[in-house]
């Protein structure tokens, strides 16, 4: 477990009288693709916002690449930034640059060694694999949904991270175009042979390309494995929330699990 | 009172933190131009108006005010007095709170919604120094320009009314302003300024980063951003009026 | 050019459209006094906080003049008139423009937007009377209640540079507080804030109905409600106080 980039011993967090992670302990192997699955509601987004440094534990540590992320001071923790790309549930774009400027800003602050050409090269050569080439002088605000999503995550991967956070990249998209973005994420996985973490609530594309799952319920972690020891397990709960016929109460604010449901 | 209080103390830390983000991590120049362009245009058209209308109502009041004096011509050194002393910097500073100050606090509020500083953070950039140094920087820029153009409206404004309105002595009016005005009130009219220019773009993109997210938090921002300015600037008008002028 | 004609023209449609739901009932008086109270108390704040500050300076600036020609005790009656016609109206609904207004531009623009207006239609309820039109007449009923508060803290604040800090007689000072001021010049100001309070509430409802554009539509709206009510309110204030002073 020592080369796993992010490692969460016993993280506890709440927001006033509510408690959304009790208690998570895990670490997200080097090079495979973890999904942190769960209903909403169920602080996965919080446990994201946690390992990028956004959020400090109450208790316990998180520590990404060695670094304890809520300790470290912020040029410690912009450098553990710097080694890692996140894509963002809209997009997180800035309306007031290009398409282009947007994939370029990481390189612009942290780059500054390389010239605007060498930039320009890279932009187009991340834009090709989001498969979107030639759109650097787009406005944001012409994108689809689905397209935000894309360039977003071209920002992400453009200054060659180690570790790459996707937060929902499913939410908000139709089934045709969530396909598309699962085989994208696939695909770059593949090509780049990084570390992957995605929070997602989608059944089928955490199926499709996931090699670990790991599933928050009542902040906690309730099962934790690879994608075959996940689907067998016997945990009610697992099991409810694979089966998609039955809907699992979004589980606000009540921690404790409801008893299993029969017939 | 207790809550007004925390307040000013969480915008005591931020401007604190915002000025260790600035020195520590310098702002791009071109970004202050930028800024202080875009500041600079949106708020000149209401500020020329404001304070054209600011140099009128006060040669009119001047004008009746000073009658039972028999000074009607005194009117000149009324609008130099609370004109160019007073009324033309506070109307200036509350213009360009109403205009480029709540842009700032829409603006950051928006981004924050929309997850846009969380990214900067992600992206190991500091979003005070990104996001608030340009525009802090470029509101000081702009500031003296404005108030002196402001300033300039209001003795023209009141020219106007007096020469062809209330039919005085258009000299007379010019050589009364320019009497009653001495270097030091245009230099304290420039402090005023820069005074109010800091608090503008500190208050306002404050009221941007703490609102809560969505709709609703990006319309309190802008809210309560102008009110505060607004409240503030009067009272740091008279701080500045007092110690120039009071003793 | 076209487009402002264009927006013109559908903010009278709107006017129209409200004028005839004053007139014509159902009347949801509850919901009035609600808003009423509401906008009042979030408005006298800032109102108190920025005429106060303002009566000081005034003094200060006009103790200046009457120094030059020993008639210090015609400070209060020049005082008195100018808080009364202008200062009092204007600064009052500049500010209630500014806090009131535009936290209703807010409301309705996040109710806009969150597709609140669009359900409570669909539910066979009137928007434009359920919730915009208490808030205009609330504005309309408030601001001369703020002036007037805002009147009485400018002459405390006249009171307090002249009495308490340079030292002028106190009784002088409230003798000669109403030497000026006439009966026209009280109905002004009432004229003024009523009318100023009518273009703040259909500037700001106006503004904030027609929202558009996810949370960055509400905070423009907001940033337009504050900029165009207070442009209305000095063109308004130039009309008026040119036809009450013109013989």
């Amino acid at each position: 477990m020592a080369d796993s980039p992010v490692v969460l011993s016993d993280v506890h967090k709440s927001f006033g009288a509510m408690t959304v992670l009790d208690g998570v302990s895990m670490d997200f192997p080097a090079g495979q693709t973890t999904a942190v699955i769960g209903p909403s509601g169920t602080g996965k987004s919080v446990l994201l916002k946690h390992i990028v440094g956004l959020l400090e534990p109450d208790r316990g540590e998180v520590r990404v690449f060695g670094t304890d992320m809520a300790r470290a001071s912020e040029s410690a923790r912009y450098a553990v930034r710097k080694r890692l790309g996140m894509l963002f549930q809209d997009g997180a774009l800035f309306d007031s640059l290009t398409v282009g400027e947007n994939i370029e800003f990481p390189l612009v602050q942290h780059r500054k060694d390389l010239s605007s050409t060498k930039r320009r090269e890279r932009v187009a050569e991340v834009l090709k694999m989001v498969e979107l080439p030639g759109i650097e002088a787009r406005a944001i605000s012409s994108l689809s949904g689905g397209q935000r999503k894309r360039v977003g995550l071209a920002r992400a991967i453009v200054h060659s991270p180690e570790m790459v956070l996707f937060d929902e990249p499913n939410s908000g998209l139709d089934p045709m175009t969530s396909d598309a973005i699962d085989q994208l994420i696939g695909h770059l996985k593949r090509s780049l042979g990084i570390t992957f973490v995605v929070i997602t609530h989608d059944i089928v594309s955490t199926v499709n390309i996931a090699d670990r799952i790991a599933m928050l319920y009542g902040g906690k972690l309730v099962a934790w494995g690879t994608v075959q020891e996940v689907l067998r397990s016997q945990e009610p709960v697992v099991r409810r929330f694979f089966s998609r016929n039955l809907v699992l109460p979004t589980g606000e604010g009540e921690p404790s699990l409801p008893g299993p449901q029969s017939g | 009172m207790i809550d007004a209080l925390s307040w000013i103390g969480r915008l005591g830390i931020y401007c604190f933190r915002l000025f260790w983000a600035v020195l520590r991590y310098g702002v791009p120049p071109r970004r202050v131009v930028e800024e202080a362009y875009r500041i600079g245009v949106q708020s000149l058209p209401v500020l020329l108006v404001i304070n054209g209308f600011i140099g009128s109502i006060l040669v009119i009041q001047g004008y009746i005010s000073f009658a039972p004096l028999g000074g009607q011509q005194l009117v000149g050194m009324f609008v130099g007095l609370a004109g160019v002393r007073e009324a033309a910097p506070l109307m200036a500073a509350t213009m360009i709170a109403a205009k480029a100050g709540t842009e700032m606090a829409s603006q950051i509020a928006v981004m924050n919604t929309r997850e846009q500083v969380d990214a900067l953070e992600v992206m190991a950039v500091n979003p005070l120094a990104w996001l608030v140094g340009p525009r802090l920087l470029g509101i000081l820029l702009v500031m003296p320009a404005m108030t002196t153009i402001a300033i300039v409206t209001t003795v023209v404004a009141g020219w106007l009314v007096a020469q062809f309105q209330l039919g005085l002595d258009g000299y007379q009016y010019f050589l009364l302003v320019q009497r009653t005005l001495s270097p030091l009130d245009l230099m304290v009219a420039q402090v005023k300024a820069l005074s109010f220019g800091a608090v503008i773009c500190l208050v306002s993109t404050f009221c941007g980063f703490v609102a809560p997210r969505g709709p609703e938090g990006v319309g309190q921002a802008t809210n309560t951003a102008v009110v505060v300015c607004a409240v503030i600037s009067v009272s740091i008008n008279f701080l500045i009026s007092q110690v120039a002028y009071g003793g | 050019m076209v487009q402002t004609l264009t927006s013109l023209g559908s903010f009278g449609i709107f006017c129209m459209r409200l004028l005839v739901r004053t007139f014509s009932p159902p009347w949801n008086f509850p919901e009035l006094f609600r808003q009423t109270w509401r906008v009042s108390l979030r408005c006298v704040g800032p109102v108190m906080a920025t005429t106060f500050p303002f009566g000081l300076v005034l003094a200060l600036q006009g103790l200046q003049i009457f120094d030059l020609y020993g008639a210090q005790r015609m400070l209060p009656s020049l005082v008195t008139t100018a808080i009364v016609r202008e200062l009092s109206p204007l600064l009052a609904c500049v500010l209630v423009a500014a806090q009131g207004g535009s936290s209703f531009a807010a409301e309705l623009g996040a109710m806009r937007i969150k597709e609140e207006l669009d359900a409570t239609e669909v539910m066979a309820v009137d928007s434009l009377r359920w919730h915009v039109l208490p808030r205009v007449l609330a504005l309309i009923l408030a601001c001369p209640v703020l002036q007037v508060i805002g009147a009485v803290l400018g002459l405390t604040g006249a009171w307090v540079m002249a009495v308490a800090i340079q030292g002028e007689p106190s009784g002088t000072f409230f003798a000669n507080l109403w030497t000026f001021t006439t009966p026209t010049d009280v109905a002004g100001s009432a004229i003024k804030s009523v009318v100023f309070g009518a273009l703040i509430g259909t500037i700001s409802c106006f503004r904030g109905y027609y929202a558009h554009g996810g949370a960055a539509g509400v905070g423009q709206a907001v940033n337009d409600t504050v900029v165009q009510s207070v442009l209305a309110i000095f063109v308004f204030n130039y009309l008026i106080t040119s036809a009450l002073t013109a013989r």
